[in-house]
């Protein structure tokens, strides 16, 4: 069954345009301009039950406005979402009932409240029957270890504290979808591999169905077997997660230091070159794994210039955006999507 | 309703945990504005010992429609203060997208959010001038006119609010709605008087379209035994059609806000 169906969903944002300095500023007071800008522009997907999905996409590309539109904060411009067979805005209270949403950037909780009297008032809001709370209080304390926390005001917690709080507050109704916007940002490794840990739990004992939506490639491994990619407002990605490391997980990046000059250099077979920076005595080589290997793209570099330092890197999550979006990869891209 | 209502309860406990948390800043707090309002009521008191009678009123019936002016405002300060700071704290920073995805009503959440102490010094200011008034003026307080007086400070904190939450609604247009309430707002200086000293046309504005007038003149006059014939009566269904239409309007900006977001 889907828990989410999105379908032909567009959000257009009428942004009014000014001129720079303050004469723009006058004209604009006087005969304002606006124009369109589609932020989510005709996507369609669907989300089971028990599912978890991670929603990607560069800064700007239109996944928070997508989850305001799932959440019922915001009305679509076309297009319809349906969330457990409801329509979120319109039906929001009783959509609200079933469903959390974290934020990442901002609390929910009252910054001057203790940790246990904002988890306390949250239950009531949603009328959780209060041994069910108290049960729920327990084993989420312990998951995430909130023990000593629960007497702390939310404004005395670190970054990872409060997204552990957060966490708690959002599922103590036991939503059947929740949606993490970023819910790692900024967080330490081990708070991180403690929040994907109880997130797996709470999917994996409850099938809640999640959306995702982060920056660190680590979480969505961690999570989500499907990844939905978006784009300048638009789908260009849903698929498993597999096939995008196959495909574009097979570039590497090389970088050398070099000691003189770095223009000049016969490229090894499988390598192209990213960028040289002959100021900064560097130079950037991408290479097919499936064609070469790091070791000999550094041995033919080293062979004809004089290298002093280099590094290997793994594209990252919005290297990889950015290359199926710039293009290169959109053929391929398209022959694997369903049509 | 009955659930709003211990819902609310709740939210207060908290919030007086809170307030209880910073005890002095409570203190200054809700005595501050009793500094405030003695330096307004200096004015007054200089001003009447000049002439002891303003427009046929004496120095203690003004503080009459003082007090009751002061009341009304008291009960909007204490429970519909965050009118004042939704568009710079809330919609602003997209805080207020938090009480979107909640299972409650957002107007309901955002005034349960915090609980203004500040407003409880307005209060007892109000109620020692009322006192101070009627006690000068040797009324006499039947159990109607005790009614009469609760419904009129109820019907003039609606009023306040309705006036507020109307201007408040311009946050989702502007981001920021403080200046648009001040101007409003500021207008209730004047019904600290009786109206009957001003000019025709402030009158009417104040009693029509800015109506604070039955926060003050019309209840105070009524109290005082003058006649001001069915106005004394009409605070209430003021305040009813005001708080409806303002909660329209708010609808409105709530439905303009679920379009354009923050």
């Amino acid at each position: 069954m889907a828990a989410i169906e999105v379908e032909n969903l567009s959000k257009v944002f009428r942004i009014s345009k000014k001129d720079p300095g303050l004469g723009g500023a006058v004209k604009a007071l006087f005969g304002p301009r606006y124009e369109d800008k589609a932020a989510v522009n005709g996507i369609s997907f669907a989300v089971n039950a028990g599912e978890m999905v991670g929603y990607i996409g560069v800064n700007g590309a239109g996944k928070s406005t997508t989850i305001k539109m799932l959440t019922g904060i915001l009305l679509p411009t076309s297009g319809q979402a349906r969330v457990l067979g409801r329509d979120p805005h319109r039906q929001r209270v009783a959509n609200a009932r079933e469903v959390g949403v974290v934020f990442g950037q901002r609390s929910q909780l009252w910054w001057d409240l203790a940790l246990i009297e904002s988890l306390d008032l949250v239950g009531k809001i949603y009328e959780v029957e209060p041994a069910r709370y108290r049960q729920l209080l327990h084993q989420f304390s312990e998951m995430l270890e909130l023990g000593e926390l629960l007497r702390v005001p939310i404004r005395n917690m670190s970054l990872g504290q409060k997204m552990r709080a957060e966490l708690a507050a959002t599922l103590i109704h036991e939503p059947k979808v929740v949606y993490l916007d970023e819910p790692t940002i900024g967080l330490d490794l081990i708070v991180k591999e403690r929040i994907r840990e109880f997130i797996k739990q709470q999917n994996r004992e409850r099938q809640t169905t999640v959306i995702l939506t982060t920056h660190d490639l680590g979480d969505i491994e961690e999570l989500c077997r499907r990844v939905i990619i978006i784009d300048a407002g638009k789908l260009i990605y849903d698929g498993p997660i597999s096939t995008i490391k196959e495909r574009f997980g097979k570039y590497r990046e090389i970088t050398f230091e070099t000691g003189g000059r770095s223009g000049a250099v016969d490229l090894p077979p499988g390598a192209e070159p990213v960028g040289a920076d002959s100021a900064a005595r560097k130079l950037t080589l991408r290479f097919d794994r499936t064609v070469t290997t790091a070791s000999r793209v550094a041995a033919s570099v080293m062979d004809q210039i004089e290298v002093l330092d280099f590094s290997l890197a793994e594209p990252d999550l919005s290297s990889i955006i950015k290359q199926i979006y710039s293009g290169a990869l959109r053929e391929q891209i398209a022959e694997e999507m369903p049509a | 309703m009955i659930r709003y209502l211990s819902l609310y309860r709740e939210f207060l406990i908290q919030r007086f945990k809170i307030l209880m948390e910073y005890r002095v800043n409570f203190i200054i707090g809700s005595t501050s504005t009793i500094f405030v309002q003695a330096a307004g009521l200096l004015t007054i008191w200089v001003v009447m010992r000049q002439i002891p009678s303003l427009n046929g009123w004496s120095f203690d019936e003004v503080l009459m429609i003082y007090g009751l002016v002061t009341l009304a405002k008291s009960i909007n300060h204490m429970f519909a203060d965050n009118l004042w700071t939704i568009g710079w704290y809330y919609v602003r920073s997209g805080g207020f997208d938090r009480f979107l995805v909640r299972p409650i009503d957002p107007l309901f959440h955002l005034l349960a959010d915090r609980f203004c102490h500040d407003g409880i010094g307005n209060f007892l200011v109000g109620a020692a001038l009322v006192v101070k008034s009627s006690v000068s003026l040797g009324l006499v307080w039947t159990p109607l006119k005790v009614l009469y007086l609760v419904s009129a400070v109820l019907s003039g904190g609606a009023i306040f609010m309705a006036l507020n939450l109307i201007t408040a609604t311009s946050a989702f247009w502007l981001m920021e709605s403080i200046p648009v309430t001040q101007v409003i707002f500021n207008t209730h200086e004047f019904a600290k008087y009786p109206l009957s000293i001003y000019h025709k046309g402030i009158s009417l504005i104040l009693t029509w379209l800015i109506p604070y007038g039955f926060a003050s003149f019309y209840p105070a006059s009524y109290l005082l035994g003058r006649d001001v014939g069915a106005m004394a009566w009409l605070g209430p269904v003021v305040a009813a059609m005001l708080l409806a239409i303002s909660y329209r309007v708010w609808l409105v900006g709530l439905r303009h806000y679920s379009g354009t977001g923050s």
